[in-house]
């Protein structure tokens, strides 16, 4: 699959964005809307090369966001969102089209709805995923890394393509279905988040294709759902380089939950995801693991508007391999085996000063660096500590 | 015995006083809705009437009792999931939330003049200007 260089792609789409938002000043209210956020916060994470390299607080928590939805006509609309984002070094700073795509309603009745989407649209298939970087849509201002692993951030969180949404009214409930196939251009930068600096070469999606399904069961407080993901990269090695041409296969399988209570609700994700990689690290190389996680957040209101969240997060880099002791004796010790599991434990509190300003402060206790950067290359450096702890507070506002 | 009355009495009063009813525009041709079918409305996930006249959703704001009380009694949902809903679908570009209205009396005028609109008031009068839903399982 060819694209065209990911600036120029960006730039053009910003254009469009802003030239349909102009045109658009000129219609009636009720076919364009008009939305976005601003919020601004603090984290340290040290001993770690989560945020920065200098164990400093930081600054660098910013999502601001600006959205349109055009209604062209009664089955046909047009959305599209501009973001600027920065998280120091978890994933690409600066302004990117986050979507930009055409809803074509095919069908919509009493009984059931069906939309196709054409463009760069979101994921749609996990419980945060279409909305990762829209702040107080979250429970926590640093997600779970077991699923919503930062490094992956800017593959994850949409792609350019074709995307199905079916819901239905059954006499089981409400079923949704989606189904994605498309891909992500990657950038240098966005390449060396995953792979490191040390990667001069070229990184490629070839290609993702998801599907998901919902169940909200009549008169239940639940929610249910399961998504299965498939995707591959390629690696072309620049002529001087750290690595080798290769490819990579990610699959993964998914299954969450949510049960809402007037002052509480838990909310619960499990994957499993495997990794196949060939080549890459040397010419014959080999190597096909599982990993798992799972999160489960609670959250009570504890006052009018206040809430609390409880959150516990496991990742385990090989399912085969928990302790990490395996991995660490592969690279005859250089490793140590805490680089192999991530363990995590959440405290947090949320206030709404006003229905759409609201101040976010929590506090991670982690054992376990398996989900720092780089995927394919541990931070020896940076990551020195099998414990270690990090906060932040972020002040959101939305319109 | 006497304070049971006055208990029942004030419990009896308590949902009267909050009943909520869901209110159209008089010319959308329906009587009735079930719980689900209320709840594809107020998801934004149903977009037209039977007749082809788009819905146009209307709400109270979040922390407004009637709205809580229409979430819990009409939707049997809680406030804070159909903030949720909305956010999403406002955020990831799959649609748009309610139009967020300041006072009952401005739904009733809202609904009342808008083709195609849905909303709730507490105890409507207005027949003439309003048709009351009946919302069944």
């Amino acid at each position: 699959m060819n694209y065209p260089p990911l600036k120029s792609f960006v730039s053009r789409s910003k254009l469009c964005l802003l030239l349909l938002l102009g045109c658009s000043l000129q219609l009636q209210a009720d076919e364009v809307q008009w939305h976005g956020f601003i919020s601004q916060g603090l984290i340290q994470a040290p001993e770690t090369n989560f945020v920065n390299l200098d164990d400093s607080i930081s600054a660098e928590l910013t999502d601001l966001g600006v959205n349109m939805s055009w209604v062209l006509s009664d089955n046909l609309r047009l959305a599209g969102q501009v973001v600027y984002l920065d998280g120091g070094r978890r994933y690409t700073k600066g302004t990117r089209l986050d979507y930009l795509f055409l809803d074509w309603t095919l069908h919509s009745d009493f009984n059931w709805r069906l939309d196709m989407f054409l463009g760069r649209f979101k994921n749609q298939h996990w419980l945060y995923s279409a909305t990762r970087d829209v702040p107080f849509t979250r429970n926590a201002i640093v997600l779970p890394q077991s699923v919503y692993f930062d490094s992956f951030r800017d593959i994850a969180v949409g792609s350019d393509g074709l995307a199905f949404k079916v819901t239905r009214n059954t006499s089981l409930g409400e079923i949704e279905l989606n189904w994605s196939w498309g891909a992500t251009n990657l950038s240098k930068e966005q390449s060396q988040i995953l792979l490191s600096t040390l990667a001069q070469g070229d990184a490629e999606q070839d290609y993702v294709h998801q599907a998901s399904l919902f169940w909200r069961p009549d008169q239940s407080a639940w929610q249910v759902g399961v998504s299965l993901l498939d995707s591959d990269f390629s690696y072309d090695k620049a002529e001087l380089d750290y690595y080798f041409d290769g490819a990579m296969t990610v699959q993964r399988v998914m299954f969450n939950g949510r049960y809402a209570a007037e002052y509480w609700e838990l909310s619960s994700e499990w994957v499993q995801e495997r990794l196949d990689i060939s080549d890459f690290y040397a010419p014959g190389f080999k190597r096909d693991s599982f990993s798992q996680g799972w999160y489960v957040q609670g959250r009570y209101n504890l006052l009018p508007r206040t809430w609390a969240l409880l959150s516990v997060d496991l990742f385990d880099l090989d399912k085969d391999d928990r302790s990490g002791r395996k991995f660490s004796e592969s690279t005859g010790g250089l490793v140590p085996a805490y680089f192999g599991y991530q363990d995590e434990l959440t405290l947090g509190l949320t206030y709404d000063f006003k229905d759409n300003l609201r101040l976010t402060m929590e506090h991670h206790w982690v054992k376990g660096t398996a989900r720092l950067a780089y995927p394919v290359l541990p931070d020896l450096q940076y990551n020195k500590s099998e414990y270690w702890q990090m906060w932040a507070m972020q002040l959101m506002y939305w319109f | 015995m006497k304070t049971k009355l006055v208990i029942a009495g004030s419990v009896l009063w308590a949902s009267t006083a909050f009943a909520t009813e869901v209110i159209t525009h008089p010319a959308v041709p329906m009587d009735q809705l079930t719980v689900n079918q209320l709840r594809g409305i107020y998801s934004m996930r149903q977009q037209k009437w039977p007749d082809g006249t788009a819905v146009r959703v209307f709400v109270l704001p979040a922390k407004n009792q009637v709205h809580q009380t229409f979430a819990k009694e009409k939707l049997q949902m809680f406030p804070y999931q159909l903030d949720r809903i909305w956010q999403k679908i406002t955020y990831s570009g799959l649609g748009s939330a309610p139009v967020v209205l300041s006072s009952e009396q401005q739904m009733r005028e809202m609904v009342a003049s808008t083709a195609g609109a849905i909303g709730y008031i507490e105890n409507p009068d207005e027949l003439s200007t309003l048709k009351v839903i009946r919302i069944t399982q």
